[in-house]
């Protein structure tokens, strides 16, 4: 039944078909059978119980939440053993909005540990299996909650996205990942990674539903200064499936595959699907440019993501001591205690991170990495602000194809990393509502497709995404191992 | 000769209390290399430096002051029950000054 969507189960709810109490009995007994195959999860909320179901669109429905949000009495850990016991005394405004409408929080999802990772392995409960292949990755950070959604543990999840944290995983599970406009959504409750940068948002297995869960969480904040009033704005109504005279464009260095001389074959046949996608933007009327950007801007996108969020994460995170919360040191000096509970707490990924973050702030060698990355931040988002002037979006491939196995990707920085893999964060640079969906299968494993447009224009780059996912037989997409 | 030192990794990491493995400094040290030659990549755009650094996602943010009046705040309770050790209302932490 979970495998439907929003709007069909609370047809079904209001009609007396299904119960809220079966949901909730079905989304737990599958929470289980999904832990059991691929780690999916940090906390199975078992006594969670069903709701009354309203006009709201969500009520008696199941949902799941990253481990990065605080939920008033219930563990949650960042995926971190920094925070193995931490219980909040509060819920997240979003969590918060969603059990004020009627949805039910099954389970908590495992993440890259606090969000600081592409790959879904630095989890301290281990590693999340991707449910296409359990031998491959399902990206991160948001791996749980992706990987929960695309096995039909509910029709959705919360993620959040500090470089691609949602709509990369979304794309390796064969599902929708959508962060709207920074500041739609509060992020009070959120742990904090690159407070510049972080985003919550929400994955999905159509637009519509994503639509439908932001138009619930969305709204100005007390708690989150950076929140901003988005009353006049309706995700869900404005998918009309129309997009005669749009514009899109995409950037020639990053697509074309003359530009990759070492390509496979997977690649090859990413890009060719990437460009009969296109096509059927055209057939409903948009039209399609090739863009050419300063391959320096695109080269340095990695350097300046890594530059920016180590630096605000390792401000951001010294709070994790051991003492105000999180296991606490049984050393007898306080600063002893606390590099105690970090050194043996954190994963190795994440304290090369603070390193690098440490390095970069230091006064010596601000001027050459900080300010300079975030200058170069400016540049791009500049030039994508310029190009928003002319199009409606810009549409790219996720990724160089589908799901990488475990040992193809290592989440370090090194020389090769190329612009395909890292190019969604420029939807986080300038907060750009940026949306992923499913638009294939090579080898038998999802690949995704991506929408970016300007801030605030949420409404338009939604509808491009429905109107696309309408033309194409991925909606709804169930991965194909989970349903064995 | 590389200007990134295992020992200037360690200084670093030590300023954060963190502990890193002689693994754990190499890839910091590796990291290092590819993100500097980045780095340097950045520098050859024209005029850099006259660029105003750009610090958070939107340029656009309504800042309001909130009307000062006190509001309620978190139970004593709330805030110690995730701290290891505690003495009544406080939180007990080793003797840090003799």
């Amino acid at each position: 039944m979970l495998e439907k969507s929003i709007t069909e189960l609370h047809d079904l709810l209001k009609t007396g078909k299904i119960t809220s109490e079966e949901l909730v009995r079905e989304s737990l007994k599958k929470s289980h059978e999904i832990e059991e195959k691929y780690n999916a999860f940090v906390t199975i909320c078992d006594d969670a119980k069903d709701t009354k179901v309203t006009d709201s669109l969500v009520s008696g429905i199941p949902f799941g939440v990253k481990d990065n949000y605080s939920t008033k009495d219930v563990l949650s850990t960042g995926s971190s053993n920094t925070l193995k016991n931490y219980i909040p005394f509060y819920t997240a405004t979003v969590v918060q909005k969603l059990f004020d409408a009627g949805a039910i929080m099954t389970n908590k999802t495992a993440l890259d540990e606090f969000g600081m990772g592409g790959t879904g392995t630095t989890c301290h409960t281990g590693p999340v299996l991707n449910p296409w292949d359990p031998t491959r990755m399902c990206a991160g950070s948001s791996a749980g909650s992706a990987c929960a959604v695309a096995s039909g543990v509910y029709p959705f999840a919360l993620g959040s996205d500090t470089g691609d944290s949602i709509r990369k995983p979304a794309a390796f599970c064969g599902i929708v990942g959508y962060k709207p406009t920074y500041g739609m959504l509060s992020r009070y409750g959120l742990f904090p990674f690159a407070s510049s940068l972080d985003h919550c948002g929400v994955l999905t297995r159509s637009v519509e539903d994503a639509a439908i869960v932001c138009d619930i969480m969305k709204g100005i904040d007390k708690h989150d200064m950076t929140s901003w009033d988005s009353s006049k704005m309706h995700l869900k109504d404005a998918l009309t499936g129309n997009i005669k005279g749009k514009k899109l464009f995409y950037i020639k260095e990053i697509c074309d595959i003359n530009n990759y001389p070492n390509a496979d074959e997977t690649l090859k046949e990413h890009l060719k699907n990437f460009e009969e996608t296109l096509k059927l933007l055209k057939e409903e009327g948009a039209t399609i440019e090739e863009v050419s950007i300063d391959q320096r801007l695109l080269n340095a996108i990695a350097s300046v993501y890594v530059v920016i969020s180590c630096a605000e994460a390792t401000s951001n995170m010294s709070n994790l001591t051991g003492i105000i919360f999180g296991p606490r040191s049984d050393k007898q000096n306080v600063f002893e205690m606390m590099k105690d509970h970090r050194t043996l707490g954190f994963s190795p990924l994440i304290k090369r991170r603070f390193v690098i973050g440490s390095y970069v702030l230091q006064k010596e060698n601000q001027e050459r990495y900080f300010k300079n990355a975030a200058r170069v931040r400016r540049l791009i988002v500049d030039q994508m602000k310029e190009l928003f002037k002319t199009y409606d979006c810009l549409i790219l491939p996720v990724s160089s194809g589908p799901a990488k196995k475990f040992d193809e990707d290592k989440d370090v920085i090194d020389a090769s990393t190329n612009v395909l893999e890292e190019h969604l964060q420029i939807g986080n640079f300038g907060g750009f509502p940026s949306i992923t969906i499913p638009n294939g299968l090579i080898n038998g494993l999802p690949v995704g497709i991506n929408m970016t447009g300007n801030c605030y224009d949420d409404e338009n780059i939604l509808n491009i995404a429905y109107t696309l996912e309408s033309k194409m037989s991925y909606k709804g997409q169930i991965a194909k191992e989970a349903i064995k | 000769m590389s200007k990134f030192t295992k020992e200037m990794v360690d200084d670093y990491a030590e300023k954060l209390l963190i502990g890193l493995t002689d693994e754990e400094n190499k890839m910091v040290l590796d990291e290092f290399e590819a993100i500097d030659k980045n780095i340097d990549l950045i520098n050859e755009i024209p005029n850099i430096e006259s660029i105003e650094p750009m610090t958070h996602a939107l340029d656009d943010f309504t800042f309001e002051l909130r009307s000062d009046i006190a509001e309620e705040s978190i139970p004593i309770e709330d805030a110690l029950r995730n701290a290891g050790k505690t003495d009544g209302r406080e939180i007990e932490v080793p003797k840090v000054v003799d």
